[in-house]
């Protein structure tokens, strides 16, 4: 044993270091300046992760932590919560913070996300499903069927989606003009139970539509449509998650 | 544990936030061994505070009066309004010596991911003055996060029909940082808020 160092034999180190990436969910203050930061890591899931110092102006995280931020990081291990000890930016998404509905948007994403994952368990569909999102409102104008899509299709990946082209009941597939929560999805007129109640006509396919397109690819909006699939969805997931959206409703007052 | 007088004191101590129970002792018996001149001064200062101490009518920032000495003050201008999330926001703005108008404390900041609305923060009190004092510009000095932003952009949605002007404070580079730490979202809105020298 050289002198002054510890034998590596009997002393494993203590900390261990590693690397991974993640995007920001939320964040919230711990301490004096600290900040809890949750992110979603496509390889361990939900990761809960202590920034130190980050609310301190001259802080050398900066921006980089903020919510929606794809971020590459090296972290330590700790008891409860791992101590991140740098961080770079993937992709920042800075044009969907300008906008009040895309900031809306994305938080009902990252708060959906935040919701379904787990921690220490791989979530690459979610992750991937996520980061999409993002990317299109970081691009474009608020299509108003996106974070229907995304709620959708995020139902789909935990396995939940709703049954859209069948009776979620008995399987039949025609004469589907009811939604029910507890059966999951669509029912025909002769299932039709307590609790389900009925679609505008067209809805059923507007949804599956809707569904089924990509995130960027989405259909044109048919207004009408588009308002009563957000509210049935909303619900549906909300209902599954046995949790209200916050963010849906923020600018609802 | 202690006799219950002491005791009693280290756990009411120990509640204030960022004290534990070490320094909750230490705090105790400090106060044990100091003038009891000094620990009635201390006493005293916390019953009046809690007693005096009350949100200012017009802007709800803490004030011992109907409104705080800001708000009373004729030299300040009426046309500007400084919305800031806390009322501890206010000294440090009023310590730049840039700002001649008036506040407003919001009482927070919106936060779609923890449900945050408008309608817990004092924003229709904010649009109420706006409309009622006749208010030219509106400064948003939230914190520069994703929620102070949203709350920013709310702002400005609901205040620019009013034909009040809405304003930001600028993000950018810290005085005497160096720029190869700064990151990118920071950089890049201090390259597009770049001011003509």
């Amino acid at each position: 044993m050289v002198h002054g160092y510890p034998d590596r034999r009997l002393y494993p180190p203590l900390m261990a270091l590693y690397r991974d990436q993640g995007i920001v969910l939320r964040g919230y203050p711990f301490g004096e300046a600290d900040r809890i930061v949750v992110l979603l890591s496509p390889n361990r899931g939900k990761l809960r992760t202590v920034a130190k110092g980050v609310r301190k102006t001259k802080s050398r995280f900066g921006g980089r932590l903020e919510p929606f931020t794809h971020v590459d990081l090296i972290l330590y291990e700790g008891k409860n919560l791992d101590t991140i000890t740098q961080a770079s930016i993937i992709e920042a998404f800075t044009g969907l913070r300008s906008d009040l509905d895309r900031v809306v948007a994305a938080g009902t994403m990252v708060e959906v996300a935040d919701l379904v994952a787990q921690e220490n368990e791989p979530t690459h569909r979610l992750f991937l499903l996520l980061q999409r999102g993002l990317r299109v409102l970081d691009h474009g104008d608020l299509h108003p069927d996106l974070v229907t899509s995304y709620l959708l299709k995020a139902a789909d990946i935990i396995g939940v989606a709703p049954a859209l082209d069948y009776c979620a009941s008995c399987g039949k597939t025609d004469d589907l003009h009811r939604f029910s929560f507890a059966a999951g999805g669509v029912v025909c007129e002769r299932c039709r139970a307590a609790g389900s109640y009925a679609l505008r006509p067209g809805l059923t396919d507007y949804l599956a539509v809707v569904a089924e397109a990509d995130l960027s690819q989405l259909p044109d909006p048919d207004e009408a449509l588009s308002r009563e699939a957000i509210g049935v969805t909303r619900r549906f997931v909300e209902y599954h998650m046995e949790r209200r959206l916050a963010s849906l409703a923020v600018l609802d007052g | 544990m202690f006799e219950p007088p002491v005791q009693r004191l280290i756990d009411e101590l120990a509640r204030l936030p960022g004290i534990g129970q070490k320094s909750a002792q230490r705090l105790a018996f400090h106060i044990l061994n100091v003038d009891e001149v000094d620990a009635t001064r201390l006493a005293d200062a916390i019953v009046e505070m809690r007693r005096d101490v009350r949100l200012c009518s017009r802007c709800f920032n803490v004030t011992a009066d109907e409104e705080c000495s800001i708000c009373r003050d004729l030299r300040r201008d009426p046309a500007m309004i400084c919305a800031v999330e806390r009322a501890q926001d206010i000294p440090v703005l009023e310590k730049t010596h840039e700002f001649n108008g008036r506040y407003h404390v919001l009482g927070g900041a919106i936060s779609p991911i923890a449900g945050i609305g408008p309608d817990q923060l004092r924003v229709a009190e904010l649009v109420n003055r706006v409309e009622a004092e006749s208010v030219e510009e509106v400064i948003v000095a939230t914190n520069p996060t994703m929620e102070g932003d949203t709350t920013a952009l709310y702002l400005a949605r609901l205040l620019k029909p009013l034909g009040v002007t809405v304003t930001r404070l600028a993000s950018g580079l810290p005085v005497g940082g160096d720029l190869d730490y700064a990151d990118e979202i920071t950089l890049g809105r201090a390259l597009v808020g770049r001011q003509e020298l």
